[in-house]
């Protein structure tokens, strides 16, 4: 089986950030894989373990992104795509997506993955908006996959069960992160990512004209959630607490 | 005047709460703009909803009717939604946040080359198109967004308005649809864990949730026992779905669901900044951890220190005597 997966690169949401002027500063500048494609990544391996086949990984980014596609051939990935930006654009998931889908137009390919969601973003679209644009039957938020002759098995979280979905190759999946723990790339893997082919694509290869890729969507500022103030905290014995928060929570908050 | 739609999404048999906030939200900036404010519903038994939508407000309510929408399935949903769209001509097209809804709206709004915006917690009106807040990087950051154009589509946070009653006098305008079995190229073999009598934590005034320090089967005895009292819906960290001991459906967090509850008793769970993404918007938090120094205790507004092992059998029995 031929799986493409769609990895981001993202700040890390555990770094500490900083807003100067409505814009984000993240003082470390640490930009990591998209955890839920991390996720697309290790599942793609598994399948293809099993059933053999080729892992390619696509990425749309500047330059700096090239270390998360370099984490995605450690991991076990054979090759990459890097469809280069300039790194200053505010594209939205949409762009990507078109992006994207002229790419894969003149593809072949049994699966495309891609995350769930954007890890800082979570704005959870571009999946099923390429799936759209190549006319593709597709599943979000898939938990577990499986392969069968010509179909691919989806468990899909949906709002109250699990979906079993087939899905008929070439298909598209989004994948999330409840499937499965990504691989810690090995020291062999690392020396050998090295080595991978990596494909350096320009938009202008894609007869992509940037003008054409005006976002429909801004970010225009960034502001601190208004932080919950921790409240009061009590120690002492379990008998006594359990009595005054019950009565605080009935008395006090009248939510009993 | 532009046309301000709502989508009301229909499972179990119930209308999901977040469509009506809203469809309230969105009738009352048709009122503050002059749009008009209409409603589609779109399941197998649309006509049953007509009754309890109407109290909202909507001039118009569009139905879509056919067994096909009895389960979700994307293929048949998109197809409804796009005649919808035909049909309505909507300015701005909001959805309720659910899973169903996260499922299409990136492929409708390909499907229509339309502005979108997920998630979002509040959005108003602008003279271009919407501007709207969402909690970005773990809910830890709010954005600001403007979308632009002249079809938006939009989803909204669970809890994010309140439900407010309108003028009740709509027209009904049936849609007619059809859906071919060789358009559905994907089969729905079966679904797992679905029971109709589950608590929607979406919707729940209490939730109970359960983390690793409640793992084994005396601690889930005990998140069942305080659930039960206080008749709340549980959820639970991803410690406790990934370990297959809770279901998937009830992971609460950034991956998980995001709730807004009256009440939000957090036994046995860190609060990482994922799971905290989820359940921020709660209106009193009470945490129960044997780790003075535990994240979730930061939030909450009630923090018991101790072993939940000691401290749930008598805060049950304090809650029994109060509920009396
Ligand atoms: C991209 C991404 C998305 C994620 N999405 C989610 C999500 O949606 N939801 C989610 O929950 N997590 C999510 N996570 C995982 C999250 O980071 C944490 O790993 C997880 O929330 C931890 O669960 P926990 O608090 O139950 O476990 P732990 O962090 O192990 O905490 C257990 C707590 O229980 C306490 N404890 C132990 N025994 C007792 C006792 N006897 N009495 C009282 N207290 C006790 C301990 O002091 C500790 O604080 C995500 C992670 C990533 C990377
Ligand atoms: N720049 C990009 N390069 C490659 N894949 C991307 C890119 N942006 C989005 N994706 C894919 O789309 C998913 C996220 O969609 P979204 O949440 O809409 O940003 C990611 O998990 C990727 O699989």
């Amino acid at each position: 089986m031929k799986f493409y997966v769609c990895i981001k690169q993202v700040p890390d949401v555990d770094a500490p950030i900083q807003i100067k002027d409505g814009k984000l500063i993240q003082d470390t500048d640490r930009m990591v894989l998209n955890a839920y494609d991390a996720s697309a990544v290790e599942e793609a391996l598994v399948l293809k373990e099993e059933h053999g086949g080729e892992v390619e990984v696509v990425l749309v980014g500047p330059d700096k992104a090239k270390e998360t596609i370099r984490k995605a051939l450690a991991m076990g990935a054979d090759k990459a795509t890097h469809i280069a930006t300039s790194g200053d654009e505010d594209y939205d998931s949409a762009t990507y997506a078109n992006i994207l889908a002229t790419f894969f137009s003149d593809k072949e390919y049994d699966v495309i993955s891609c995350g769930k969601q954007s890890q800082d973003t979570d704005a959870g679209l571009a999946g099923s908006m390429l799936g759209e644009h190549l006319d593709l039957p597709y599943a979000t938020n898939a938990v577990g996959l499986e392969a069968e002759e010509g179909t691919l098995v989806v468990k899909r979280q949906g709002d109250a069960g699990q979906e079993i979905i087939g899905l008929p190759t070439p298909c598209l999946v989004t994948c999330s992160n409840d499937m499965n723990e990504p691989r810690i790339p090995s020291l062999k893997g690392i020396m050998q990512s090295k080595r991978k082919p990596v494909e350096d694509v320009a938009l202008s290869d894609l007869d992509i004209d940037e003008s054409s890729l005006q976002p429909k969507t801004k970010v225009t500022g960034h502001m601190e959630k208004p932080e919950r103030e921790p409240g009061q905290k009590f120690e002492g014995e379990p008998e006594e607490l359990a009595q005054k928060v019950a009565t605080l929570l009935d008395e006090e908050e009248n939510v009993i | 005047m532009s046309t301000l739609l709502t989508h009301i999404a229909i499972s179990d048999g119930k209308i999901k709460r977040s469509s009506l906030e809203v469809l309230s939200h969105m009738r009352q900036l048709a009122e503050a703009n002059r749009h008009t404010a209409e409603a589609v519903i779109i399941d197998a038994e649309a006509s049953n909803y007509v009754d309890e939508v109407k109290k909202y407000g909507p001039s118009t309510i569009y139905t879509v009717e056919d067994p096909i929408f009895e389960n979700h399935m994307n293929t048949p949903l998109l197809k409804a939604l796009t005649k919808v769209m035909d049909e309505a001509e909507p300015y701005i097209f909001g959805f309720g946040s659910t899973e169903s809804t996260k499922d299409i709206l990136g492929a409708l709004a390909a499907n229509q080359d339309a502005a979108v915006l997920s998630d979002v917690s509040e959005f108003e009106l602008t003279d271009e198109g919407i501007e709207a807040k969402r909690p970005v990087m773990a809910a830890k950051i709010l954005s600001d967004n403007v979308a632009e154009g002249d079809r938006i589509l939009v989803s909204v946070r669970s809890g994010s308005y309140d439900l407010d009653e309108g003028d009740a006098d709509a027209d009904v305008v049936d849609i007619d649809f059809s859906i071919d079995d060789s358009e559905i190229q994907a089969t729905l073999r079966e679904i797992i864990g679905a029971s109709g009598d589950k608590i929607d934590l979406a919707e729940a005034e209490t939730i109970v949730a359960a983390g690793r320090g409640a793992k084994d089967e005396e601690g889930q005895d005990l998140i069942n026992e305080l659930a039960s009292v206080l008749n709340a819906g549980i959820g639970a960290s991803r410690a406790l779905t990934e370990a297959g001991i809770m279901d998937p459906s009830l992971q609460i967090g950034q991956t998980g669901k995001v709730v807004s509850p009256q009440l939000y008793i957090a036994v046995g769970i860190s609060g990482a900044i994922q799971h905290v993404a989820g359940m921020t918007n709660s209106k009193v938090i009470v945490a129960i951890n044997k780790d003075p120094d535990a994240p979730i205790f930061d939030i909450a507004d009630y923090g018991i220190v101790g072993d939940l092992y000691k401290v749930l059998p008598p805060f049950i029995e304090e809650l029994k005597k109060i509920k009396g």
